[in-house]
């Protein structure tokens, strides 16, 4: 252990958590007292109580995203993520019967409107339109909007959001301490009871994101096209914001099918961090939530993307400085390898005198910036990517050559001794430093809880990273990081 | 003092549960009815207040934290790239990156860089139009190698001519990318439209970046303007006592040395008026849009000030509860994101205005919408509960004002160099609370005009409607700045 390190340790040591000698053991953040409570529906509450000021972030993540969609539906769990914010059979609306009696005209209207479209009638389309459009305006005498805000906002709520990811729909926001039970009763109606009102405005709405995120931002679109070519097979290859010709066909009726398959209490995990009483927030969470019915079973995820045979390259045309983004086939998060993987990025781009920030940012300035990541996921086999923003007058070629040098200069030596302790450090203090956010905690042991089993196993992330040995890191960029197993995505402009 | 009903006592789990659970058989509850049925204790607590020190002539704040083994040190400078002229201008702005990444006088870049890492120190440098800030986290085992290091890229820089040669490619990288993203494209154009030459309206060109504006010696000369000490503010907070904290600070400040001479107020802006609308051709799927007007609202200890932030939280400021976004999104499916804005800088007028983005086809329907909008603020008074929505969100909410020891002594160094009383936030959440609808009325009717908006739209004039937008007033067409 070197004087850093030594550092750290006594730091923690002294952190004023009671410790056992077993305990001792245990990483500062293994050592926090969470109380897990699983309610008789399946349903996962975390609560970690702790001091400052009075407030508590709440997060749920529903273990649902990008990957439990298929073509015609992709763009499903992101728009039901929109839908949520829309109220309830009580919040939000003046007389939900009427409301539900206009869905019924609406949805069939929409119905034959997809009809319409697929006939190129441009007419009946247009007059189908408007029809939706006047109906929707006439629901809409019945909607208190946005109710469930208004609520929230007056009750001093902060950052109210949700956020889709490939495997995950994570609902996040924080309240002063003394309102927590508002959130029980409102989460437990949302989650139970929702209303998808207004429903083809809002998916106008999720179509001006599209835009926003993919259509006007290249690189939006770089990221995009590159998992589209990397994986042929996997829903990590479709776009969690969807495809817009799916956005434009999708109904109400799938966004509720869809809601009813993956929103049981079984599929969810809570998150409650803050200046609360545990045995509190247990009574609240077993009042509000433990008489909400299981779920259907998610489906697995079976589809597996066939090895790559082949390098795969893809370009896109775009009125836009070029841009670069590389990808590798890597197993899952979940693999024994994941350490060395994530400690590969960090000896290649993690910090200014990693590898290839030396060399590409300082030494030979052909880039302004080199990012290496793994993603778009973590439960299946995933990609190990760099990104690079090539400087003006360099060329691509030039760079991607000399992000290949390295990696076959890694592979040949292997990584220094040095570079992984210096990750071991920053991990190491990144472990502390996260104790300063409740809200960043409440994500930290909800996605621990939802993916790994366990939400202590966030924090033995850095006693797997301690146990990589520089063999490991060279081992893994020599079989995952090779020509074969590729996917290059170039942006340039047209004609260049 | 705030809201009697929601002074700042907390005991802890003793909300009082008033209604039946939720799911009961053959019932559907009205969950409405039951929270408004929820009683909530008030928060029994009391506002962790910062101490505030003299350490040879400079104010330090601190506030003790005893929760994780960190520490937080915070400098501000008086000084930034507004007090300072437009030949000037690289240098200012570049210097955070270079006090950070460019060396200092006995350790290079790299071993800065290995050091750093070695200890896992967290700094951060940021810069401003009159100030400029620098931030210390390290945990407290490492306080004083981090203290010397972190001081020294601050006091003595080395300005490293690679490190600044290497800035300078980023930087000119920077300009040529900013065509490719269409939202920073408008707001420049609409900062240059607006400010003209003045620094707030400025942004790095390739002449500002030539070499011989970013020499060592340019950084040097501005380096000794800002960071000396009579411009200097700290802060501290976390894992340490005052006691261990004085001898520690003094020799910050010892270090630095003296200010050459003071530097004089920036100038005072002078805001295009009388409106007018200007489209940026791009051929973009969707079309930004950004509109404003100045307003001689000040940020004061006044009603006027305070029925403008609340006047704008219920017009656009105030997410899905305001009224911009109600419209031009929950209504009408127009955009993802919309907002009004309200500045009220203590030196010269604001800008009041609102911003969007959305189809090129939406978007002279989603002007007509948001100026519709900003006409009835001036025209009716807003509902009692539109204001209650605001107001709550203030008060119920004011203790995530206090959620972390630096967040908290950052908040009072920036009332120290801005020279607003100690307790401003306080005064801030008393003053929203006076606020009546009429004075929101009022405070719209004197100072918004919908018809003096200056409106830029970023976007596919074909798509727009060029007919359409002209509808809105005589369109100028603004030629994109050319990176050279």
């Amino acid at each position: 252990m070197n004087h850093a390190a030594v550092v750290l340790a006594t730091a923690i040591a002294g952190a004023g958590v009671g410790a056992t000698p077993l305990l001792a053991q245990q990483s500062m953040g293994e050592r926090l007292p969470v109380r897990e409570v699983v309610l008789e529906n399946g349903m996962t509450v975390l609560v970690l109580p702790r001091e400052g000021a009075p407030t508590v972030s709440f997060v749920v993540r529903f273990g649902v995203g990008g990957v439990h969609e298929h073509l015609g539906t992709t763009g499903i769990a992101h728009l039901l993520e929109h839908m949520l914010f829309k109220g309830t059979n009580s919040i939000g609306t003046r007389d939900v019967a009427a409301e539900r009696r206009l869905f019924v005209q609406m949805d069939a209207t929409h119905d034959t409107l997809l009809l319409a479209r697929a006939a190129a009638d441009a007419s009946r389309v247009s007059a189908l339109e408007a029809r939706i459009e006047m109906l929707e305006d006439s629901a809409r005498a019945f909607v208190l909007p946005n109710e469930l805000d208004r609520i929230l906002t007056e009750a001093g709520a902060r950052g109210m959001n949700a956020t889709t990811s490939s495997e995950a729909t994570t609902y996040f926001v924080e309240l002063p301490a003394n309102r927590a039970e508002l959130w029980f009763a409102l989460e437990s109606d949302r989650m139970s009871r929702p209303v998808f009102r207004e429903f083809y405005t809002e998916r106008n709405v999720v179509i001006e994101e599209r835009r926003m995120r993919v259509e006007t931002e290249p690189g939006g679109l770089l990221y995009e096209a590159h998992l589209a070519s990397a994986f042929t097979m996997h829903p990590y290859g479709v776009p969690v914001v969807g495809y817009m010709s799916d956005l434009q066909t999708l109904s109400r009726r799938d966004v509720e099918a869809y809601y009813r398959r993956f929103y049981g209490p079984d599929n969810a995990v809570v998150a409650v961090v803050g200046d609360v009483d545990p045995d509190q927030v247990e009574g609240w969470a077993r009042q509000y939530f433990a008489d909400i019915p299981r779920g259907e079973a998610p489906p697995p995820v079976l589809a597996v993307e066939p090895p790559q045979r082949g390098e795969r390259r893809v370009t896109v045309e775009w009125d836009a400085e070029p841009r670069l983004r590389i990808g590798w086939h890597v197993p899952s998060g979940l693999d024994d390898d994941a350490a060395a993987i994530a400690m590969l990025g960090s000896v290649l781009t993690g910090g200014r005198t990693s590898r290839l920030h030396r060399r590409l940012v300082m030494d030979e300035q052909l880039v302004t910036g080199v990012y290496a990541s793994t993603g778009p996921g973590t439960l299946f086999p995933q990609l190990f990517q760099i990104d690079a923003i090539p400087r003006s007058g360099r060329s691509i070629e030039l760079v991607e050559a000399a992000i290949y040098e390295e990696i076959e200069r890694l592979v040949a030596t292997g990584p220094e001794e040095r570079e992984l302790e210096q990750v071991r450090n920053q991990v190491e203090a990144g472990n502390v430093r996260r104790m300063t956010s409740n809200l960043g905690l409440a994500f930290q042991i909800a996605d621990s809880q939802s993916l790994l089993g366990d939400w202590r196993e966030t924090f033995r992330w850095s006693e797997l990273l301690d146990s990589v040995a520089a063999e490991d890191v060279r081992r893994i960029a020599a079989r995952y990081l090779v020509e074969s197993n590729r996917t290059v995505a170039v942006l340039r402009r047209p004609g260049s | 003092m705030v809201r009697s009903t929601y002074l700042f006592g907390f005991t802890l789990g003793a909300a009082v549960l008033a209604w039946a659970p939720l799911v009961v058989s053959g019932q559907t509850p009205n969950v409405r009815e039951a929270i408004e049925a929820l009683v909530y204790d008030p928060l029994e607590w009391s506002p962790p207040a910062p101490e505030r020190h003299e350490v040879s002539g400079v104010t330090a704040l601190l506030l003790e934290d005893r929760t994780l083994p960190l520490v937080t040190v915070l400098a501000s400078f008086r000084g930034g790239y507004g007090l300072f002229g437009r030949d000037q201008y690289a240098a200012t702005m570049g210097l955070p990156a270079l006090l950070r990444y460019g060396g200092t006088a006995t350790a290079s870049p790299d071993s800065v860089e290995l050091l750093l890492e070695f200890y896992a120190m967290q700094t951060s440098f940021q810069s401003g139009g009159v100030s400029m800030g620098s931030t210390l986290n390290t945990l407290t085992g490492q306080l004083d190698e981090s203290l010397g290091l972190w001081w020294e890229l601050i006091s003595d820089p080395g300005f490293d001519e690679d490190q600044i040669e290497i800035w300078r490619g980023r930087e000119l990288e920077r300009v040529l990318r900013r065509a490719d993203d269409p939202g920073g494209l408008a707001y420049s154009a609409f900062n240059r439209l607006l400010y003209g030459d003045h620094s707030i309206g400025w942004e790095l060109d390739a002449e500002d970046l030539a070499p011989d504006r970013t020499t060592p010696e340019q950084f040097r000369q501005i380096h000794a303007r800002i960071f000396c000490r009579e411009n200097l503010t700290l802060g501290v907070a976390g894992d340490i006592a005052w006691d261990d904290a004085r001898p520690r600070l003094e020799r910050l400040v010892r270090a630095l040395a003296p200010c050459p001479e003071a530097l004089t107020a920036s100038a005072i802006p002078e805001i295009r008026r009388g409106g007018g609308v200007y489209l940026m051709e791009r051929d973009l799927e969707q079309a930004v849009i950004i509109m404003a007007h100045p307003t001689s609202v000040r940020l004061a200890d006044e009603t006027q000030f305070f029925a403008a932030t609340m006047g704008n939280a219920i017009l656009g400021g105030g997410g899905f509860s305001s009224r911009i976004l109600q419209r031009v999104r929950s209504d009408e499916g127009y955009a993802y994101s919309a907002s009004s804005l309200w500045t009220t800088p203590r030196r010269y007028d604001g800008l009041i205005g609102a911003i969007t983005r959305t189809s090129p086809e939406n978007a002279v329907p989603a002007i007509d919408v948001i100026l519709g909008t900003m006409d009835q603020m001036r025209t009716s008074t807003p509902s009692a509960g539109e204001l209650k929505t605001a107001v709550d969100r203030i008060v119920n909410g004011y203790v995530f004002n206090f959620q972390a020891p630096e967040q908290i002594v950052q908040r009072m160094m920036l009332y120290v160099s801005g020279e607003l009383p100690d307790d401003w936030l306080e005064r801030y959440a008393e003053g929203v609370q006076e606020v009546t609808t009429d004075d929101i009325r009022q405070v719209f009717a004197d100072h918004l005009r919908p018809e003096e908006m200056t409106i830029l739209v970023v976007g596919d004039p074909d798509r727009i409607g060029r007919d359409a937008l002209a509808r809105l007033g005589p369109v100028t067409v603004l030629e994109p700045q050319t990176p050279n």
